[in-house]
């Protein structure tokens, strides 16, 4: 037995088949993407290979520039105002004594809902006649707002959905977090005399700060790829308002079939995640220090 | 205890799995049991009249873009050539695969043709972003010689937009032209005739805005909407020709008279004639809109007349909604009868078939394209024909919106086509942001016309 895992065949054996599949459906895909980028491939017509055109016909393209700063404003929507809500909610929940489990089954429920069905939903609650939120609004005398229609909304709709549907994912990375704090810590900041606030701020949040930074991250990655929610509300509509890299390529893909293009915008798109997370990795997560307990 | 537990309920768990897959499997062999008898005398029919040879069953892909319930009856012609077909060849049994249209226009189709495995009968749009795109590509079988062997020659009204240097690779199901539907009960109530001129026509819109009716229902997400009444606006304005002149460079679209309809398209929107919050709504919800009353008129294909006679759909306003084309306007260049209208939409078939399914398109063309579906389709669906059909025939007509329909065609000076089926697609795409960007008000006329010409000469200059 010990002579034939020693075997190098034996282990080519058993890694091979893993291989041959990994190559088949990542590998080869992602090579031929990368051929395709640098073509002008329409599905019809004999393919030509045109250099860097396609890169450079992105970046000097007014709705693809579109695309990135709603992709930046996702970023900073789910950086500057979804985490700090995270934490906030995550730290409340953690200090619920009585059904707690209540209260996370309820946060994790939209993480578990489909996007499509998301989607719909919040349409109507955007409806802007007989909508739960304009009806709202309107208590407050606030005139009727097209939330999905009107550009100078459609983007912020479409933010607060998305934040919607993942924040309670994250409240349980970070509760799990939180509740793995020894009570010890706090039973002693308590005895010193410290309020809950002062605890959040200076126990929690430090001791928790590698799981933020691990959910930061995430968030730039998601808020990078962001398609799904954006395709069932508004299509990357109105007048591009919501349109997205990840859309934009859908639809210069799919609808248009500037397929070659398409692919540029891909590998774009992913040079940009690589890019982003490679400089966060770098400058937050490397100085961190290890916590232990 | 907690094992045995566990035990029970994972055996309970494998007991349900087991039973559900017997309960779908008796279901489905229900359905079976249930479906032979309906099939087997028309089946059997044939193959008595024939040899008894044993036939080789065969299926064949059908795309059809007959969704939902304003689709129901063009959809119930549609099965019923199906079965006929069926019951002629032996062995054929058609796939059905009813796909909504613009998903398969702009998505499902294109990406078929693109990996070279379309169905092999579809719905097909004409002209030089669908039809002309394909068959330059060989992707679609050409029906010439199909044509002449089932006598059909001669027998369409237009192939226009399916013809490419001589070949027909597509056939259209019906025409349409397009025009204002309108809600005569509030007409009547509110003191509005039935507008025969621009004037009265602004004078209405009018109007319905002082009583806080929409004018006109709109529904701009989809920007080929918006799209149909800037073309006849185009078509009226700078006069019949200029639809064909743009992708030959005898006409532009900064010139003074497009650059007119783009301007009384964004008056209009400026008057606040359309529908609020347009942007985000569906092509279905400006249907919504004069059913339910909140707009007066609705500016739409004559394909949509179906509806209206339709008490499930229309409730109240069943046969009570009217139809004019587009006024003269005034200034407006060329033959201000001429109205807009397309023979553009139809079935193409896949170049890649074989014999047996050869037979089965051909089998499918003559039962499809016949006087008798024609017919059908007219008075069912209020389409009017893609062909030529006997006055007798024509006389048979009931329904007052297609009346009207066919006595303004025929009244007519002749028909322009819609621009999407004579301009590139590459500058198509920039008509649909333009008109979005001017609904949204963030370029005037002028700037619109600007665009598009950019990107015209461009594709004209390829």
């Amino acid at each position: 037995m010990k002579s034939t895992l020693r075997n190098p065949t034996v282990y080519m054996m058993f890694i091979l088949p893993t291989i041959m599949l990994y190559t088949l459906f990542f590998i080869y895909p992602m090579m031929s993407s990368v051929y395709y980028g640098f073509t002008d491939w329409n599905g019809l017509d004999n393919t030509n290979f045109v250099g860097f055109d396609n890169f450079v016909k992105a970046f000097s393209d007014a709705n693809f520039i579109n695309s990135i700063k709603n992709n930046i404003y996702f970023i900073l929507f789910s950086v500057f105002i979804q985490v700090p809500l995270i934490i906030f909610f995550a730290i409340l929940i953690g200090g619920v004594k009585r059904f707690q489990g209540v209260y996370k089954t309820t946060v994790f429920m939209p993480s578990l809902i489909s996007t499509s069905i998301i989607g719909i939903l919040w349409g109507f609650i955007y409806e802007p006649e007989v909508g739960l939120l304009n009806n709202f609004l309107s208590l407050f005398g606030i005139e009727r707002i097209y939330w999905l229609a009107d550009p100078k909304w459609a983007l912020l709709a479409v933010l607060i959905t998305n934040a919607w549907q993942w924040m309670g994912f994250f409240i349980i990375l970070i509760l799990a977090a939180i509740l793995a704090i020894p009570k010890e810590i706090n039973e002693a900041a308590e005895i010193d005399g410290t309020n809950g606030i002062q605890q959040a701020v200076h126990i929690t949040i430090p001791l928790i700060k590698p799981i933020i930074s691990v959910v930061i991250m995430l968030s730039i990655a998601g808020a990078m790829k962001v398609i799904d929610i954006v395709l069932v509300m508004t299509k990357g509509g109105p007048i591009g308002s919501t349109e997205v890299m990840a859309s934009y390529m859908v639809s210069k893909a799919i609808r248009y079939s500037e397929y070659g293009y398409g692919t540029s915008l891909s590998i774009i798109i992913f040079a940009f995640a690589l890019v982003l997370t490679a400089i966060y990795q770098l400058v937050f997560v490397r100085n961190q220090e290890r916590i232990e307990y | 205890m907690k094992k045995s537990l566990m035990l029970i309920i994972m055996l309970i768990l494998v007991a349900t799995t087991v039973l559900a897959g017997c309960s779908s499997n008796n279901a489905s062999n229900n359905n079976t049991a249930a479906n032979t008898p309906k099939e087997e005398p028309a089946k059997e029919e044939p193959a008595k009249v024939e040899e008894p040879v044993k036939v080789e069953p065969f299926t064949v892909s059908l795309r059809h873009i007959q969704i939902g319930d304003a689709q129901k009856f063009r959809k119930a012609i549609l099965d019923d050539v199906v079965k006929n077909t069926e019951a002629e060849i032996p062995g054929l049994k058609f796939e059905l695969d009813g796909v909504e249209d613009q998903v398969n226009r702009f998505t499902k189709l294109p990406a078929e043709m693109a990996a070279a495995n379309p169905p092999k009968i579809f719905d097909l749009f004409g002209g030089a972003g669908d039809a002309f795109k394909y068959a330059k590509a060989g992707r679609l079988l050409d029906l010439t010689p199909i044509i002449q062997e089932l006598g059909m020659d001669g027998k369409f009204l237009n192939l226009g937009q399916f013809t490419l240097d001589g070949k027909v690779y597509g056939l259209p199901i019906g025409g349409s032209t397009e025009g204002f539907f309108y809600n005569q009960e509030m007409f009547t109530k509110l003191g509005i005739n039935a507008p025969t001129s621009f004037e009265e026509l602004e004078a209405a819109a009018e109007t319905l805005k002082k009583n806080n009716i929409t004018p006109i229902a709109m529904g701009s997400k989809g920007a080929w909407v918006p799209n149909m009444l800037m073309n006849t606006l185009v078509g009226r304005y700078a006069g019949p020709d200029v639809v064909n002149g743009f992708a030959t460079g005898t006409a532009k679209w900064s010139s003074p008279e497009v650059v007119a309809a783009f301007a009384k398209y964004e008056e209009w929107e400026k008057n606040g004639y359309f529908t609020k919050g347009e942007l985000g709504l569906e092509y279905g919800d400006m249907l919504n809109q004069l059913l339910t009353g909140k707009a007066g008129m609705m500016f739409d294909g004559s394909w949509r007349s179906s509806v209206f006679k339709d008490v499930e759909q229309a409730k109240d306003l069943t046969g009570k909604v009217g139809y004019f084309s587009m006024p003269a306007v005034p200034d407006g260049k060329g033959d201000q009868t001429y109205v807009n209208g397309n023979y553009g939409n139809g079935y193409g078939f896949s170049a890649d078939l074989s014999e047996n399914e050869l037979t089965a398109v051909k089998a499918f063309i003559k039962n499809l394209y016949s006087d008798e579906m024609q017919l059908r389709g007219l008075l069912e669906d209020g389409v009017l024909p893609s062909m030529k059909l006997s006055d007798d025939a024509l006389a048979k007509v009931e329904d007052p919106i297609v009346k009207v329909v066919m006595d303004i065609m025929k009244n007519s000076g002749g028909a322009f086509s819609h621009f999407d089926s004579t301009i590139q697609s590459d500058v198509y795409k920039v008509t649909e942001e333009q008109i979005q960007l001017l609904i949204a008000g963030r370029i005037s006329a002028q700037e619109a016309g600007d665009a598009l010409q950019k990107v015209q000469a461009a594709a004209n200059a390829k």
